[in-house]
């Protein structure tokens, strides 16, 4: 009788219905997961996610008021929209839109990789495309998505093909694997994928910043030995020489589990790769430090600690910003930290706002010299101007 | 009795389910923080994105099974209570639905993180152990046969 009757609920529970693929599972207000970017007129763009769509808003006015919504898929379907887990916004060089997203399957942990562009500012997107050739029902998300100085768009995600074909053989695989593609016509279709590494972290956002020379970097968390998540660093090539991924972070932390906190990047004219990252192997501490792979970075420096979380970095000349949340007692404070030589020194931590409900990671946006941060919070959408 | 409990159970399948998973809120944190009368308190935080969780609620479970009378077991989802269907669906498939269940009711969880443990930086799974005594115990990632004899 018992089981019967479980096995009724079941049957009838709505929790299930919505696993179903059919069924949109959706939050009752839009979830934070956004994405901000300047285009190369100065105009602000904004893509986040409600009622299945990915829309796309702007605002000449540096975030003040917002356009009306357009929908990036006109078909809904679901779409992750969460912390590290957010849709993507990029430009071409004549401002074409590319948008990215990570759309959730039926089973827990699997996604697809979408895409889709616009190339008449925002009035029409094209039918989205999902990046990988690989259709398998498994986890293909975490999407992160950049231009290369060529115009190229390179999407790189996090994929479990491998661990699920190692499990099969009853091999022992720790983590996913990073996969990346590229389109050389605009978008319009995507080379098959290339495996970066096996055996990386399999919840946290991989960061991509353009190199000197115009390629796409990316440093993310990954595995070394018994569950050491420390991070890597590799140009994702796509002139058919093969990328190599090289250990970047030394911190040790070990953990069989979920950090879900991904790394900031952003590289200099004169090379210098400025990153941020988080670690608690001792207590949670988000750094500072100048990547230089295969060896620990220079200039490291605890940037935050307890309470801190999601920070994000960018640059311009000789001056470094960064940017995190922080847990106080009122709610959440963003808060910035500055260098004016280049990340040799960085000013003490100060507030720029705060938010009493709930806020998404802050993203750190340059339009010509000027930083700005967008923070999506509770109350709506915040692009705030970094103090001179 | 039995007929009259199925009817019930017909009817509100919703209701029925909705009962096990409860709201965590800023507000209610000190309450479940405060020490148990006796033995300890498993604070047991997991995720619906944390492949880790499950087989580290599976330990607790037949940990607690095992010292019924001294340990306190409390499942804790540290995604937002609007994901209430995901997380019931999960919580009944990981057969962990007859412990008391929590889910965060804040859209971004790094304050109520905080707020259960300032050295903690919401990486799933965690264990939060309260002795009667107020002392505390928090490990990260999916505990090793050491760490879990060390809970108890």
């Amino acid at each position: 009788m018992r089981h019967l009757l479980i096995a009724l609920l079941c049957l009838l529970s709505p929790a299930l219905l919505a696993h179903d693929g059919m069924h949109m599972e959706m939050p009752k207000g839009p979830e934070l997961g956004a994405s901000a970017a300047f285009d190369s007129h100065g105009r602000l763009w904004l893509v986040d996610a409600a009622d299945g769509h990915v829309r796309l808003r702007h605002s000449d006015d540096d975030g003040a008021t917002l356009s009306t919504p357009v929908q990036v898929n006109p078909v809904a379907e679901r779409i992750y929209a969460e912390g590290e887990n957010r849709p993507k916004i990029a430009f071409g060089a004549h401002d074409e839109i590319y948008v990215s997203w990570s759309q959730p399957r039926a089973k827990p942990w699997t996604g697809f990789v979408r895409f889709a562009r616009s190339l008449d500012h925002g009035s029409h997107f094209s039918t989205p495309l999902t990046v990988h050739h690989d259709r398998a029902e498994i986890t293909h998300r975490f999407d992160a998505l950049a231009v290369d100085g060529h115009g190229r768009i390179v999407l790189a995600w996090i994929d479990k093909r491998d661990v699920i074909a190692a499990t099969a053989r009853h091999q022992p695989y720790l983590g996913a694997a990073v996969y990346y593609s590229w389109s050389s016509d605009g978008g319009a279709s995507f080379s098959a994928e290339r495996k970066l590494i096996d055996q990386s972290c399999e919840c946290c956002r991989i960061a991509l910043a353009r190199t000197p020379n115009g390629e796409i970097a990316a440093f993310f968390r990954s595995i070394y030995g018994d569950n050491i998540r420390d991070h890597a660093y590799a140009v994702l090539h796509t002139d058919g020489q093969t990328s190599h991924a090289e250990r970047a972070t030394f911190s040790e932390w070990q953990i069989a589990g979920c950090p879900h906190h991904g790394p900031g990047l952003a590289i200099g004219r004169d090379g210098t790769r400025h990153a941020v990252w988080y670690e608690a192997k001792e207590r949670p501490t988000i750094w500072y430090g100048q990547l230089d792979p295969g060896h620990a970075p220079k200039h490291p420096l605890a940037i935050a600690a307890a309470g801190a979380s999601h920070a994000d970095v960018a640059m311009h000349g000789r001056e470094v910003w960064i940017a995190w949340n922080q847990v106080n007692a009122g709610g959440y404070a963003l808060m910035l930290r500055h260098s004016a030589d280049n990340g040799a020194h960085f000013d003490a931590a100060r507030e720029i706002a705060s938010s009493p409900g709930a806020v998404a990671s802050p993203q750190l946006l340059l339009k010509r010299d000027r930083a700005f941060v967008a923070w999506n919070t509770a109350a709506g959408f915040r692009l705030i101007g970094v103090p001179r | 009795m039995k007929c009259l409990l199925f009817a019930w159970a017909l009817l509100l399948p919703s209701l029925s389910m909705a009962a096990s998973l409860q709201p965590l809120s800023a507000a209610d944190v000190p309450a479940l923080l405060k020490p148990p009368a006796r033995g300890e308190r498993i604070i047991a935080l997991w995720a619906l994105d944390c492949a880790y969780c499950e087989s580290n609620l599976q330990a607790l479970d037949k940990l607690q099974h095992a010292h019924p009378d001294d340990i306190e077991l409390v499942v804790v989802a540290t995604d937002s209570m609007e994901q209430r269907d995901a997380i019931q669906a999960r919580l009944h498939a990981m057969k962990m639905d007859a412990h008391p269940n929590l889910a965060y009711a804040e859209a971004s969880p790094e304050r109520i993180n905080f707020l259960l443990d300032p050295r903690w930086g919401g990486e799933t799974p965690r264990v939060l152990l309260i002795r009667a005594d107020g002392s505390r115990l928090g490990i990260s990632g999916a505990l090793t046969p050491a760490e879990l004899h060390k809970l108890r």
